[in-house]
């Protein structure tokens, strides 16, 4: 607080003392210009009292004569007499108070000579007041002493020396010059009174000013600061402009990138109003995807991408909708060309534009969802493959051995009634074995048939023959109360395919064609060449695309509903009654067409029926001649010396007796071993070797190979219930490779073992 | 500090003492010498606006050569003049003024003097519309100054004032000084005469220019009545 009163006690007399120092330059300034101001008046007087003289008293006369009158020279020399000491000190001396005071002499001279001049006019008389008032400008009354004296002084002496120029008296009174000083003073009271005021406001202004300055002072200092502040605001304003500026330049930025990002995301988006459904945005995805134009979205709603009939689930779906983002599900949408997609959606809730909106990502799955399916029927057909391995391997391994008992059985049953006539009491029984034994072996051969294990002997073939040769049977095997329709392509293309399977095949089919049509109906059988696309042949048919050539069997029976068509073809399965179907039937056709290169491919209908159509590759090639039975019923003989290699002993004992009883010279051996040794114990020629495939320690194919070299010109006959890939690849036998399968009558190894020997021996 | 600034004791603030007391001593004896020339040169100013014209003994009774009929019933007044002379304007002035107060109780002549071999319309002056404009006035021409020597006028100005019985009033100049305006014992006593008032005087020092050349006939005096 004392601080701040000395403060302001300081103030106040630097205040003080700057008001002095202004009131005197002010002062001063004062003087200065009304001493410039006298100069050019005493100037303007000095020529304007020439003019006068020259214009009211040129000449003076006398007679006819005259002369310069004397009042010119006066107001030439003598007011510039008067003029110049004043006029040369406000100019040297400007704002000195002797050149102000000799100013003031001056002009009342000045006044005194003009008065002269202009004949005593009263009126001239005004320019010694004036001359004061002129005075007064200076604000300082000493100077309107001097002039007092000087008019005072002049009509003091005039009035004393000359009193009637002044008076119009010759006698004036003494005093009588006062009553003209009297007026003066008069003047000069006023004009004191007006200095005194003057000067006192020009003390107040140098105060106000000095106090202004003061203030003016403390203001600057207060704008510096304030200046300071506003310059160290200023920056931060503008560091916080910057930063902002660099914020807004990251926001547009992220706006760009997440607007690139939804622009030119690889996915449709769009964003579209919950309310009315309009499309408020979309991506380029969107309308490389869909077809339209951005604009066209832009004046469509989503339920203009969707099938009529999906649009009631939509708008029940949106409504339902829940908060947040939500997987919508996969929906059908459909592009500008009618073409339907499946799309997985995925949407986001959110405003747009100040309006309720939903963000939607669009996955178009089709080719996946395809990709899928078709995975999926992989993975059926997997699951189904490794079903049919593992029943094909079962059914191999009971083959094979059930196939050597039903060799046993059926050979040993065969020579039995060889040796009996019909009429003998067992004929009947021995029979009756062989037949069982023939049905088991018909049995087995299913087996290996729908597990694509058993052997086959393609050869080029006109599958019209093969339907048109079984036709008759066909017809008694469906009876009378179904109609057999053909349909056969005269053109029809050549395949590669083992003509006693395609039998069967054709046998199962229409057999089961039959039992689908309990009362009768009609049997379609068509052949025609096809050529399947890849779409078809690869989604439909599990084939390469390409040409083929169609076997369809068409039933007019009860059909079947999808559940049943997707187990058909599965081994056991039945939907006949208990013991009239085995379930293998359309499991071995399907074993039979895979196991050919082939398809099967089925469409049926409850109430209308079923069509089966079988595809088979297209071939080239001549048609190869079909091995018919002879159907002789004597055994076929020989002489040769056949080498039996049986591990199985009673296959081994049936078949010896066979060919014993053919007339063959039969050595015999128990396996692999036991036969090479034979072999080279027997001096003759061996003309052939009847040889198991599958045996222990040595394979038939084995023992081949290490007698082939001793034995070149040996021919081989391989027997077998089941191979297992010794001498067959893929199902197919070798090229050239002789076989005969079991179980086997003692006819067929008679006839084969004499078609072997009697065939060319390869080069 | 305004370097402008000059404190109000300029002679104290010269650079050096020796300079400026030279400058005051300068200045001082300038003042002098200006004063006194000054002083001088007014002195004689007012010397000559107070130095009187030759005066003239007009005669006491009308003259009876005079062109210039005698009024009947009131004063006759006749002013004489130079038509060029500045110094009577003054006088013309004053004549007004005393036909403002005699309100036409007086004759007025104002004879304007036109020296012989004079150009035409010479004393056509404004001196002479001047006075042809003052009510009750009648401008005469008066070639060669007949009139003039008739009434022993020498100075232009000469004023002279008879009855009406032509004997001599008034006679003398009706202004204070040489060319001066204002009241003064002629103009008054002029006034006071018409007025049938006891005048201040009846002669009074006539301030003009000469009427006549010095070598005319009429001699100028140098002194108030001396010839």
């Amino acid at each position: 607080m004392m601080k701040e009163t000395n403060s302001k006690i300081k103030s106040g007399d630097a205040t003080s003392g700057r008001a002095t120092e202004l009131f005197s330059q002010h002062q001063q300034d004062i003087y200065k210009s009304t001493d410039r101001m006298f100069a050019v008046l005493m100037t303007v007087q000095w020529i304007a009292g020439i003019v006068a003289a020259y214009w009211i008293s040129p000449r003076t006369w006398i007679g006819s004569l005259s002369q310069t009158h004397l009042h010119v020279w006066a107001a030439v020399f003598l007011g510039g007499a008067i003029s110049s000491l004043p006029i040369l000190l406000a100019i040297t001396r400007s704002g000195r108070r002797s050149t102000r005071y000799i100013i003031a002499v001056g002009q009342m001279l000045m006044g005194a000579l003009l008065i002269h001049l202009t004949g005593g006019r009263i009126e001239t008389h005004f320019h010694v007041f004036g001359s004061l008032a002129f005075l007064s400008f200076y604000r300082d009354w000493r100077v309107l002493v001097p002039a007092t004296i000087i008019v005072a002084a002049d009509h003091f002496l005039r009035g004393f020396f000359w009193p009637q120029s002044v008076y119009g008296v010759f006698a004036a009174s003494q005093w009588r010059w006062l009553e003209h000083a009297g007026w003066v003073l008069f003047e000069d009271t006023f004009l004191l009174i007006a200095i005194k005021r003057s000067v006192s406001e020009m003390w107040d202004i140098a105060e106000r000013t000095a106090e202004s300055e003061t203030l003016t002072e403390d203001l600057e200092a207060h704008v510096v600061q304030r200046t300071a502040q506003l310059a160290a605001t200023n920056k931060e304003l503008e560091s916080e402009v910057a930063e902002r500026k660099l914020a807004e330049e990251a926001l547009r930025d992220s706006e760009g990138r997440y607007r690139l990002l939804f622009e030119s995301n690889p996915l449709p988006m769009w964003v579209y109003d919950l309310e009315v459904l309009t499309f408020l945005a979309v991506n380029d995805a969107a309308v490389r995807h869909y077809g339209y134009s951005s604009n066209e979205f832009l004046g469509m709603t989503i339920k203009d991408i969707r099938p009529a009939e999906d649009v009631p689930a939509m708008l029940d779906n949106i409504s339902n909708r829940p908060a947040g983002l939500r997987e919508a599900g996969v929906w059908r949408h459909q592009k500008k060309d009618g073409t339907l997609m499946d799309v997985e959606i995925t949407s986001y809730p959110l405003s747009f534009a100040g309006r309720g909106s939903a963000l939607v990502l669009a996955n178009d799955i089709t080719e996946r969802k395809r990709a899928e399916e078709a995975l999926h029927r992989s993975e059926s057909q997997l699951r189904q493959a490794l079903k049919m391995e593992a029943i094909g391997k079962l059914a191999g391994g009971v083959a094979h051995d059930f196939n050597n008992l039903l060799t046993a059985i059926n050979g040993h049953s065969e020579m039995c009634l060889r040796r009996l006539t019909p009429e003998d009491e067992l004929y009947r029984h021995v029979e009756g074995i062989m037949k069982t034994g023939e049905r088991a072996a018909a049995l087995t051969r299913q087996l290996l048939a729908f597990s694509r294990k058993q052997i086959l002997q393609p050869q080029v073939m006109d599958l019209n023959s093969v339907v048109v040769e079984l036709s008759k049977m066909l017809q008694r095997l469906i009876g009378e109360d179904i109609d057999l329709l053909m349909g056969l392509d005269a053109d029809l293309g050549r395949v590669k395919a083992d003509p006693n399977q395609l039998e069967q095949v054709l046998m199962n089919l229409c057999v089961n064609a039959r039992d689908a049509m309990p009362k009768g109906g009609k049997l379609t059988i068509e052949t025609g060449n096809v050529r399947l696309g890849e779409e078809f042949a690869g989604e439909h048919l599990s084939v390469p695309p390409g040409d083929y050539v169609m076997l369809a069997v068409s039933d007019t029976g009860c059909g079947m509903d999808a559940l049943t068509q997707a187990s058909i073809f599965d081994p056991f399965f039945t939907t006949k009654e208990v013991g009239k179907g085995t379930g293998l039937g359309l499991a071995t056709v399907y074993g039979i067409v895979k196991q050919s290169g082939g398809s099967v491919w089925v469409y049926s209908e409850v109430g209308q029926g079923t069509t089966f159509k079988i595809y088979l590759p297209l071939v080239e090639g001549s048609v190869e001649k079909l091995k018919v039975d002879t159907g002789v019923p004597e055994l076929l003989s020989g002489v040769e010396t056949v080498l039996l290699v049986e591990d199985e002993e009673v296959v081994r004992e049936m078949a010896m007796e066979v060919l014993q009883e053919c007339g063959y010279q039969v050595l015999e051996a128990k396996d692999g071993s036991d036969a090479l040794q034979v072999a080279r114990q027997h001096a003759g020629e061996i003309h052939l070797m009847l040889t198991d495939v599958v045996m222990p320690r040595m394979s038939g194919r084995e023992l081949t190979k290490q007698l082939t070299p001793s034995r070149p010109d040996m021919k081989v006959l391989y027997m077998s219930g089941y191979t297992d890939d010794a001498i067959v690849h893929h199902g197919v036998l070798d090229e050239g490779t002789a076989f005969i399968g079991k179980p086997f009558s003692m006819h067929a190894l008679a006839r084969k073992i004499r078609e072997t020997l009697d065939a060319p021996v390869a080069v | 500090m305004d370097s402008n600034f000059v404190p109000d004791c300029p002679d104290l603030m010269l650079p050096s003492r020796p300079r400026r007391k030279n400058a005051r001593l300068v200045l001082l004896l300038s003042t002098v010498m200006w004063a006194a020339l000054v002083a001088t040169g007014l002195w004689w100013l007012w010397g000559y606006e107070n130095a009187p014209g030759v005066g003239a003994i007009s005669p006491s009774q009308w003259p009876s050569q005079s062109r210039i009929q005698l009024a009947p019933n009131g004063p006759t007044l006749v002013m004489l003049a130079h038509p060029h002379c500045p110094c009577t304007r003054a006088s013309i002035g004053e004549l007004a003024r005393i036909m403002t107060h005699s309100q036409g109780e007086v004759r007025a002549y104002v004879l304007f003097t036109r020296p012989e071999g004079s150009p035409e319309d010479w004393e056509k002056t404004d001196l002479w519309h001047s006075a042809a404009d003052i009510p009750g006035v009648t401008v005469v021409k008066d070639s060669e100054g007949v009139e003039a020597r008739l009434f022993n006028a020498a100075t232009s100005g000469q004023t002279v004032l008879y009855n009406t019985r032509g004997q001599l009033l008034f006679s003398g100049g009706i202004t204070g000084s040489r060319g001066h305006f204002g009241d003064n014992a002629g103009q008054g006593s002029v006034i006071a005469i018409l007025k049938s008032e006891v005048p201040g005087q009846t002669e009074t020092s006539v301030f003009g220019c000469p009427l006549f050349n010095p070598q005319s006939e009429c001699k100028v005096l140098n002194d108030e009545g001396n010839k």
